[in-house]
């Protein structure tokens, strides 16, 4: 008789999956403001692209997981 | 490039009289039919037929090739043939199950007939015989007569057949048996000795009978069972890695019995329930799986209001959820577009799954006339390939749905004629196992009964069951564990590492699609919708460095 199966579950338990979902958004939310916070308060010689760009960055990463914990929490399983 | 035309027309020849030679191997005189019974069942509208063979090897050299014969319009609503081997006798019997294949017989027979070769494992000697039993299913074989017919009426139907059995061997004895549901039998055609007792019929015995020879005979009967046929299923799975496996099933349902003439009297139908519309069904059963959950069941019109959802507990915890579509129906046609979508959560995903399509309701069963199984594969999966136990016909289409840039495989199976004994294949009494374990408490038999009781019973415990009944000496932890795991896990991906061959205990294979995916393929959504975050934050710090101003 072959091994018995073994299962695979997501790498996330979906137990999690709201809680993940509105954490990371409201994490990358925050980070989105402070992104237009420094633009809109910074001038033109102190403005640093590495630092736009980075806090930009992070503040997508946190956004897209979210949204993607936030379709997996309403069910549309992608 | 002549040499190699060469060689390849001289490796076709050698090959064509290979196979010349070795069709010649077992000419069907060979074999004698000893005994044959064949039991026919007509309770319902699939028809089995139960034939059991004793063949035995008159010729000279050994053979392992038996030649059944049907008539061409019995082959055209075959739905299945089985065969096993019997070995053993009275109650310690062991059965094998044997490949059957059509065939085409190279010597001309006087009739007309569609030929299936029975393959044994073991050639039988000269001299020796062995005991078949072979199972055919008919769909759409009986005739409604008269054809229209009002509520209050009963359905009759009519059966063709032949009273002695068609065969390309010499048949030493026979006897048919035709099972009705009821007893009214309102003709039937007599070829001595006939006798009827009670719902069954007895054409024989008959002795000594030359090959292909045969006897139509007809029964004009009583069948109230409702024609129940699916004329279309598509089931489409769409399989996800993040937990969920969400099916679809789209059936076009249709009354396929006598048409009903006349008015249709609601008031009549729900207060004589027993005289009017009695060849009506009322509902259809769908046994789904446990945990399952957002079931919906919809219409042409919409929800269907009169449907129920109910859930069975067992004992330890495991919940089976039965779905009961209260719906009456009269006996016209009524086409009916049920989409019933269920989505089911933590289940056990990996790289193959099994997948028992078609439930039914208890007292009747649905036969099917076409049925797709689309399964929808997450997207940068490779090499699907499904591995089913009885022919089908598959090809791969692509689907786009949420989040979708490549598109994924979809993996669509397709079946003609369908029927329930396709899911519970024609099952050993006993099966041949290496038991590994041993322990067989009283628990496990009552809760094996347990299950039997709420499993459709298509599904194997039903067998099980009747395997514990046998031999209790028997350990049968392990099965009940299989019979756990199957149970639960109908809708399961499970992980192979080589192939979970059910087929070692002889239990019915399922449906399996196998198909490698890479988990980092999942990586590729998130990081899709982060990039377009991005792409919106790169758009507001290039607008901002750029600096463009309409007024300086």
């Amino acid at each position: 008789m072959a091994p018995p199966a073994k299962a695979i579950t997501s790498p996330v338990p979906d137990a999690w999956y709201p809680t993940l979902a509105v954490l990371m958004l409201a994490i990358g939310l925050v980070l989105t403001a402070s992104f237009f916070i420094y633009e809109a308060t910074s001038s033109k010689r102190n403005r640093s692209l590495a630092k736009e760009l980075t806090t930009g960055g992070v503040a997508s990463v946190f956004l897209g997981f979210g949204s993607l914990f936030l379709l997996l929490s309403a069910g549309v399983y992608v | 490039m002549e040499a190699r035309i060469r060689a390849r027309v001289t490796l076709a020849l050698t090959l064509f009289a290979l196979l010349f030679f070795v069709s010649r191997s077992s000419p069907p005189r060979q074999f004698v039919i000893s005994d044959a019974k064949r039991r026919i069942d007509l309770s319902s509208h699939i028809i089995n037929v139960h034939l059991t063979l004793k063949v035995e090897n008159a010729g000279t050299r050994p053979a392992s090739e038996v030649v059944l014969a049907l008539t061409p319009t019995e082959v055209d609503h075959l739905a299945m043939v089985d065969a096993l081997a019997i070995k053993g006798k009275r109650k310690k019997t062991t059965s094998v199950r044997l490949e059957v294949k059509p065939t085409e017989l190279p010597d001309a027979p006087p009739i007309d007939a569609k030929y299936f070769t029975i393959y044994l494992a073991n050639p039988l000697n000269s001299g020796e015989s062995t005991t078949l039993e072979v199972l055919y299913v008919f769909t759409h074989f009986l005739e409604p007569f008269p054809e229209e017919i009002a509520q209050s009426e009963s359905q009759l139907v009519f059966y063709h057949d032949t009273a002695l059995i068609l065969s390309p061997y010499h048949i030493k004895q026979q006897t048919t048996f035709i099972k009705t549901p009821s007893t009214k039998v309102e003709s039937f055609i007599r070829v001595e000795p006939t006798n009827r007792v009670g719902t069954e019929i007895k054409y024989g015995p008959y002795e000594d009978r030359p090959p292909y020879s045969i006897s139509p005979i007809h029964v004009h009967f009583e069948n109230n069972s409702p024609f129940a046929v699916v004329e279309e299923l598509v089931q489409e799975i769409e399989i996800s890695h993040w937990g969920n496996i969400q099916v679809t099933e789209h059936y076009t349902v249709v009354h396929a019995g006598a048409r009903h003439k006349g008015v249709f009297s609601r008031v009549d139908y729900q207060s004589r329930q027993f005289s009017n519309g009695a060849s009506s069904f009322r509902h259809l059963l769908a046994r789904l799986p446990p945990r399952v959950h957002s079931v919906y069941y919809r219409d042409e019109i919409g929800n269907i209001s009169s449907s129920h959802l109910r859930t069975n507990s067992l004992k330890n915890g495991r919940r089976s959820i039965a779905l009961c579509v209260l719906n009456a129906r009269c006996i016209d046609y009524s086409i009916a577009n049920v989409v019933s979508s269920f989505m089911i959560m933590h289940l056990h995903l990996n790289v193959a799954f099994a997948i028992i399509p078609v439930e039914a309701s208890r007292s009747w069963k649905l036969s099917h006339v076409i049925l797709y199984l689309e399964v929808v594969l997450p997207e940068g999966s490779t090499d699907p390939s499904p591995v089913v136990p009885f022919p089908v016909e598959h090809r791969l289409e692509a689907k786009y749905s949420s989040l979708d840039v490549v598109g994924r495989t979809v993996v669509v199976l397709e079946k003609k004629i369908f029927v329930p004994m396709h899911n519970s294949h024609f099952q050993s009494q006993t099966l041949e196992l290496k038991i590994l374990e041993i322990g067989f408490d009283e628990n496990n038999h009552l809760r094996c009964l347990s299950f039997v009781d709420s499993l459709p019973d298509t599904i194997v415990p039903a067998k099980i069951f009747s395997l514990l009944m046998l031999s209790r000496q028997t350990h049968i932890k392990t099965i009940y564990q299989l019979c756990r795991m199957l149970f639960l896990h109908r809708w399961c991906l499970v992980e192979r590492a080589t192939f979970f061959n059910l087929v070692s205990f002889n239990l019915p294979p399922l449906w399996q699609v196998y198909y490698t995916f890479k988990p980092i393929f999942m990586l590729a959504e998130p990081l899709m919708l982060a990039s377009a975050f991005f792409m919106f934050f790169v758009a507001c710090v290039a607008y901002i460095h750029i600096d463009l101003s309409i007024r300086k």
